[in-house]
Order: structure tokens, then C-alpha cells, then sequence
């Protein structure tokens, strides 16, 4: 059994609070919300307190930010149909290049593993995906109109140039780039949950992807390579997904968002009955058909809405955000 | 699924309401005026009937979208599909075709086909037929239907170039703050930029007809002397879904006449779904010929099907850099190379005067990311183009939406390939002769030139997105 234990509140964002991310190197974060702003946290004397606030980047609702792999960009999707690029070159982080093209509200941001690749989805059931040239030029490399319907989420694959995007239409997609001609292709679709997928995240390996849903589930989908030695039939030379393990039964309201550590291999969830839950794979279980049991979890973790859940890069701390204007930072112990 | 082109799929789409729900167009309704509370009943036929004070039943008539509607209009595109299946639809040209035979031959219209290269070269593969064959069996498909003269596109394809280098010239002289010239001819990339980036896209963009609609004017006004009075019944042959929007402007209404420049528009996959539902192939159908009613004597001609120079969506970019480079540079150049950029449909092509300074850059760049790419530079100041020839199809025209697919589960780029192949195979229009033509047929510069509006986004409480 795990144990979650609050650390600390920091209530300086007015309206909700809808994401957070961590620095790569897991010495700041940076939240992000309906006020507008994007606000850097870091630790002063044992305590984590907003040292920066970057404002004026947008005109609605920021959804989320990302970090680039090397730390020195963040990216923000809003509302206001744009992602915004804040990198730190005169010292302090400045907002420098806007990313235009989405119809309307930009809901998920994700650089790839390189840093050489950014993806936006929208409400436009759109994904985008940005080439990072030289001078902080951005160049779209694709459009991608595989979803149809609202794209809630995208994010990439630890190690691999592989894109994976939830959606409104109940499905997860996964795509990749077609050498022939630089575009990108829808390369799989995840169907198996009844209703919104709100979010996605893979393990450290990139084999498994975690998905959440508004039908009160989590679902674990599994990776088979052609020629897999468990004799599951693949594409020519494309991999197939297939859901190995549900978690049901937990959840009593829309799972929002889902947090793999790549360090310990928990699985945090934010959800909409207020409760955070820690899963955790159980030992010797089948890999073809693993067990996943429920470590912790707190009650009323927050006043409303968990939005988001984010895993430190140590693994030892949580931090979630909620609709209730709040973020709270957790200590986990095993 | 959406056959618009990707430009067109993506502008102002929304979720949870469907198109239909969401039309907010509001629509003008002709009917007497009341002073007191009309009363309105429903007929058996589900028609309103609107009872005046008199007693009488005045019928009332049915609100209809149209497709003009919809162009003007901010909101959605996609639900202008439905508006498509009637108005522009294989069933609506082939109800016209059996009411001309059935009417009397007087008040019979004089129905024109034009048909454009791209669709000739897709059901040429379709068919496996060598493309002179394939454009004579379809003439002779069309003349089967009931048409009575059928005309080959390229006359006004030729027309327009002669026309955009005319400008891009003009422009590069006169008012270099207007490049770079981007192409009009792909209706995709117009509308998305009218309903999308507005004023600001609007003055680079060509205001040369496209070749459709410079056919459209040529026949129904340049020579509408020649028809003895008959009104004219015009449909294109095109490669692409977008084409019909485009004959639905208002800009190619004429007001006196009633009628569109282009009447109807017909794609390579509908022709294929005509034939398939006839149950016959174009083998079944006889060669026929091609009319040239711009000619005195409007002869019939075998059909020597042409291209133009560079690239299968009309060339525009390769005409105009030849032009440009012998009377700007005073460079002849016969090859041209482009070079590909981040994905091989963005390439750009750099010429050096005697200098060896670069005097002239041109580019093509076809598919939605890459409009977005130009559209994103211009705005960033940092496009330093002076022409792009910009499609909305990846690969171009030849790719256009509504050409017909591979039938034997062929990958669709081998596909393209093959068209392209065979378009490069067609001797290229001679574009001497063409302008020599010109100079007897267009008497006004204006009738080989449009304009653009922005599309106003509607900003009321029926439109709210939250």
C-alpha cells in the first residue's frame, strides 16, 4: 500500500486551474489556467512558491502547457486558438512566436521526445502537427482530420516519433510520419471506451498507453510489434494496440487525466467525484493481462474537478489541479 | 465524410451541433404583407399555406439555402454539401438533359459541356484508355445524355495563363507590395482564405478568373450571339468538389439572364457513379469530336488533347517564371527545377540575373499544411516569394478531390504518379496560338478578371461558441 500525504496548497490562480507540468528536471512546474496566466513554481526554504508569472499571452483560457525536452521553451494551448512558444532567452521567459491555424480552442499541447516536433489538437477535430526549424520558425507538417470530433489530448511517444491524440469520439489515434512525403498518417485506432476519452499517457517503454474516459474508466492498451512472439496478428509492418486491462469500478464520474511515472510505474488519476487514485501493476501479473490494483486514494481531494494529475520525474511527489482554483502538492511513499 | 477539399474541411467545422442545427443563415422569406396575424395552414402536400384577408390561400414558399448563401456566410462550410446534392448533382444534370429532350425544340436549351484534363486523365486510368480515346468516348457519353456541344477546357486554361502572367508582371513592376502573387484558380484555397484570414490573404491573391469560370463568361457572354437566341445550359467537367462553390458565387451570376456563368459542375467520381449506374464503361460509348464554336465555321475537331507547361494544375508557376525571366531578367529559361523544401509539396525555385544576384522566386506549394505555411509566413513578414502557385489538394489538381479512386487497391500515390506520367506525356499547348485567339476573342480585359471579399465572421447570440 502507498500513501499519499498533502504537502502543501498554493492558491494564487483565480478560476479554475487546469493543468500542470512539470521541468523536466523536476525543480519547478508551471500551472496554468482560466485567469490567463501561466505561473512558475519553485521551492524557497523548504516550501513551493510562485516566482514568475507570464501574462498577456493569450486572450482566453490557457488549457495546457508543455515543456520541451531540454527545458528552455514552453509551449501554451488556449483558448484563443493560438499555442504560444515562451522560451527564456533574454533571461526571463517571453513569449516569442504565436502558432496560428487552429478554427477555434486549442486544447493540448506536447513537444516530442527530440524537441524537434510540437503537436496541438483543438475543438476543431484537427491535429496539427509543427516542425521546429531553425530560428524558432515553426513550420505545420500536418493536418491531420482523423477524429470526428473534438480533440482533447495529445502527447508523443517516449522515444519513438509516434503521436497519440483522445478524442471526443470515443477513440484514441495513433500516427506517424510517412517517409514518401513528409506527412503524417493515422497509423491505428483505439476504440473500446464507451464515451469521451479526456487523456492518454504511455509508459516509460512506449509498449503501453494508459487512457482515461469520461465512461469511469482507465484502460491499459498494449503494444504488439509485427511478427510478436504472442502470435497476435499486425498490419504489413505496423504495430497493433490492443487493450489488455479496465479499470472499472473505481471511478464514479469522467476520469479527466492520467499521469504514468516513468520512474515508478504508478498510474495517478484525476477525477470529476473530487478523488485522487494511485494504481499500481501487480507482481508476477500476466503481461499479456496485467492486474492493476487501487495503492491509495484520497477523498475530496480537492473542492471540485480534479483537472490534472503530474508525476515528478523523481516520482516522489504529485501534484493535481482543480476546478476549485487550487493546486496541491503530494508527498508519496511507498 | 466531407469530398471538400482538406482546406475547406477544417474551415469553422463544429462538434456537438450538427451543420444543419447550426445554419444561422437567416433567410428572407417573400410573402404578402399582413397587417393583422396571418394565418398559415399545412397542406396534405406539407406545403404552408399563408390566408390572406381576402380569404385566399397564398402558398408560401420554402426556405432554401443556397450554395451562395453559404459562401457568404461564416459558418460552417460542410453543411453546404447537403445544398450540393441538389443543386449541382448528377441527378440535377441528368433531369435537365431528359427535360430538354422532352420540351419543345424552340424552347429546348443549348446544353455545353466543357471538359478540363485532369478528369479526362483519372478515367483514362479508370477505363484504361489512352487519353485521346478516353476524351472522345466521353464527349461521346455526354452526347449520348442529350448534350449538344461539347469543348475542350484548355482554351481558357491557356487564356489564364496568358492573363496571370499579364499581371504578375503588372504587379512586379507597379506594385511589388502585392506579391507574392498567389493563384486563384483553386476554389479550396479562395474560399478558406476569404472566410479565414480575410483582407489580410485577399490582395495576393490573382484576381484572373479561374479557367471554369473564364470558359463560363466566354460562352454565355463573349459569344452568346452565336446561340440564335437559345439560353445556354453550361456544365464543366472538373477534378474537384470545390469547383462547385465556386460557380455559385455571386460574382458569376448574371442578374439579367438569371443564370450562372457555369451552370453545373461534375466530377471524375460522379461521372464514374453515372456510368456505373447505366451499367455501361466509356468503351461502350462511340468517339465523338470536340466543337470550336469560337471558330467562324465552329468546326468539329478530333480531339488532340493538350498540356500546359509545368505543373498538372495548370501550370501557373512555371508560364509565368518563363515570362517573367525573359522580359524582367532577360533569361530564356527551358528547364525548370524545383527544389523541394520540408515536404516534397513545397518547392521553391530561385533565379539569378546576369549578377548573379536571385531576381526572381517562385514556389509551389499544394495541400492544406502548406497553405498554412505560406499564410503563417506572409503574415510574419517573412515570405519572400514573388509568385506561389498554391493548391489546396496535396500533388495538385491531378490529386483533386473528386477524381476518381484506384480500382485494383492501387497505393493512391502510385496513382498519382501515373496521372502524372501521362500528363507530361501530352504535347504542351501552344500558348502563342492561344494568345493570338485572344486578341480576336476578348475584347475586355474584365471579363478575365474577379474579385474577392472577406467573409465577415457573424458575431450574434445564435453563434455563441463557447
Amino acid at each position: 500500500m502507498g500513501k499519499l500525504e498533502l504537502n502543501q496548497t498554493l492558491g494564487k490562480h483565480t478560476g479554475r486551474v487546469w493543468n500542470v507540468a512539470w521541468h523536466p528536471k523536476g525543480e519547478v512546474f508551471a500551472s496554468c489556467g482560466e485567469d490567463k496566466t501561466i505561473r512558475l513554481w519553485s521551492k524557497e526554504f523548504g516550501k513551493w512558491s510562485n516566482k514568475v508569472i507570464l501574462a498577456d499571452g493569450h486572450k482566453r483560457t490557457i488549457r495546457e502547457i508543455a515543456w520541451s525536452p531540454c527545458g528552455n521553451y514552453i509551449a501554451s494551448a488556449s483558448f484563443d486558438a493560438t499555442t504560444s512558444i515562451w522560451d527564456k532567452k533574454s533571461g526571463q521567459f517571453e513569449c516569442n512566436t504565436t502558432l496560428e491555424g487552429h478554427e477555434n480552442e486549442v486544447k493540448s499541447v506536447a513537444w516530442s521526445q527530440s524537441g524537434q516536433l510540437l503537436a496541438t489538437c483543438s475543438r476543431d477535430k484537427s491535429v496539427w502537427v509543427w516542425d521546429v526549424a531553425e530560428e524558432d520558425e515553426y513550420e505545420c507538417a500536418a493536418v491531420l482530420n482523423a477524429h470526428s470530433q473534438d480533440v482533447k489530448k495529445v502527447t508523443f511517444h517516449p522515444n519513438k516519433n509516434l503521436l497519440a491524440s483522445a478524442s471526443y469520439d470515443n477513440t484514441v489515434k495513433i500516427f506517424k510520419e510517412d517517409p514518401s512525403d513528409n506527412d503524417w498518417i493515422c497509423v491505428s485506432t483505439l476504440s473500446s471506451h464507451e464515451s469521451t476519452v479526456w487523456s492518454l499517457a504511455f509508459d516509460k517503454t512506449g509498449s503501453r498507453l494508459a487512457t482515461c474516459s469520461d465512461d469511469k474508466t482507465v484502460k491499459i492498451w498494449q503494444e504488439y510489434a509485427a511478427g510478436n512472439k504472442e502470435g497476435i496478428p499486425t498490419g504489413d509492418e505496423e504495430s497493433v494496440w490492443k487493450c489488455v486491462c479496465t479499470l472499472s469500478g473505481y471511478h464514479t464520474r469522467t476520469v479527466y487525466d492520467i499521469s504514468w511515472c516513468r520512474k515508478t510505474g504508478l498510474i495517478a488519476t484525476a477525477c470529476g467525484d473530487d478523488v485522487i487514485r494511485v494504481f499500481k501493476e501487480e507482481e508476477n501479473s500476466d503481461p499479456n493481462a496485467p492486474n492493476f490494483a487501487m495503492v491509495t486514494c484520497i477523498e475530496k481531494s480537492h473542492q471540485q474537478d480534479v483537472n490534472c494529475v503530474a508525476w515528478s520525474p523523481n516520482g516522489d511527489i504529485l501534484i493535481s489541479c482543480s476546478d476549485d482554483g487550487e493546486i496541491k502538492v503530494w508527498k508519496y511513499t511507498e | 465524410m466531407s469530398h471538400f477539399s482538406g482546406a475547406l474541411q477544417l474551415t469553422d467545422l463544429d462538434d456537438f451541433i450538427t451543420p444543419s442545427q447550426e445554419c444561422i443563415k437567416p433567410v428572407q422569406i417573400e410573402k404578402t404583407q399582413t397587417t393583422t396575424g396571418a394565418k398559415i395552414s399545412i397542406g396534405e402536400d406539407g406545403s404552408y399555406n399563408q390566408m390572406d384577408v381576402s380569404g385566399s390561400f397564398q402558398k408560401l414558399e420554402k426556405v432554401e439555402i443556397t450554395l451562395a448563401d453559404c459562401l457568404a456566410c461564416s459558418g460552417c462550410i460542410t453543411s453546404a454539401e447537403g445544398v450540393l446534392i441538389t443543386q449541382q448533382s448528377q441527378d440535377e444534370l441528368l433531369r435537365v438533359f431528359q427535360e430538354n429532350k422532352k420540351c419543345d425544340k424552340n424552347e429546348a436549351k443549348l446544353i455545353i459541356v466543357s471538359i478540363s484534363i485532369q478528369p479526362i486523365l483519372s478515367l483514362a486510368v479508370r477505363y484504361n484508355l489512352a487519353p485521346n480515346e478516353c476524351a472522345a468516348r466521353l464527349a461521346g457519353y455526354f452526347k449520348h445524355l442529350g448534350a449538344d456541344i461539347v469543348v475542350d477546357m484548355s482554351l481558357a486554361e491557356g487564356f489564364a495563363v496568358l492573363e496571370n502572367q499579364k499581371e504578375f508582371l503588372n504587379r512586379f513592376k507597379n506594385a511589388p507590395k502585392t506579391l507574392p502573387m498567389l493563384a486563384s484558380s483553386c476554389p479550396g484555397f479562395v474560399c478558406y482564405a476569404e472566410k479565414t484570414h480575410g483582407n489580410f490573404i485577399l490582395p495576393y491573391i490573382s484576381t484572373v478568373k479561374s479557367p471554369q469560370q473564364i470558359m463560363g463568361s466566354l460562352l454565355k457572354s463573349t459569344l452568346s450571339k452565336k446561340w440564335d437566341g437559345k439560353l445556354v445550359y453550361h456544365v464543366t467537367v472538373m477534378p474537384c468538389y470545390d469547383k462547385k462553390l465556386e460557380a455559385s458565387r455571386s460574382e458569376f451570376f448574371d442578374a439579367d439572364s438569371q443564370t450562372r456563368d457555369v451552370d453545373c459542375v461534375i466530377t471524375s467520381i460522379e461521372l464514374e457513379q453515372m456510368l456505373t449506374r447505366e451499367g455501361i464503361t466509356l468503351l461502350d460509348m462511340p468517339k465523338s469530336t470536340y466543337s470550336q464554336p469560337w471558330l467562324d465555321g465552329n468546326e468539329e475537331i478530333e480531339i488532340q488533347l493538350t498540356r500546359n507547361l509545368g505543373s498538372g494544375s495548370g501550370g501557373y508557376s512555371d508560364n509565368i517564371l518563363k515570362r517573367a525571366a525573359k522580359e524582367l531578367i532577360g533569361l530564356e529559361c527551358d528547364e525548370i527545377v524545383y527544389k523541394n523544401l520540408r515536404n516534397p509539396d513545397f518547392k521553391e525555385i530561385l533565379l539569378q540575373n546576369n549578377q548573379g544576384e536571385v531576381a526572381l522566386r517562385f514556389a509551389i506549394a499544394n495541400g492544406f499544411r502548406n497553405i498554412q505555411n505560406v499564410v503563417q509566413k506572409l503574415k510574419r513578414g517573412k515570405c519572400h516569394y514573388h509568385y506561389i502557385e498554391v493548391m489546396a489538394c496535396p500533388s495538385g489538381c491531378l490529386n483533386g478531390g473528386a477524381q476518381a479512386r484506384s480500382q485494383d487497391g492501387t497505393h493512391s500515390k502510385d496513382l498519382i504518379v501515373a496521372l502524372e506520367l501521362m500528363y507530361e506525356k501530352l504535347p504542351v499547348l501552344n500558348l502563342y496560338e492561344i494568345n493570338e485567339f485572344a486578341k480576336v476573342i476578348i475584347s475586355k480585359e474584365e471579363m478575365m478578371r474577379t474579385e474577392y471579399k472577406a467573409v465577415e465572421k457573424i458575431n450574434t447570440a445564435l453563434n455563441i461558441k463557447w
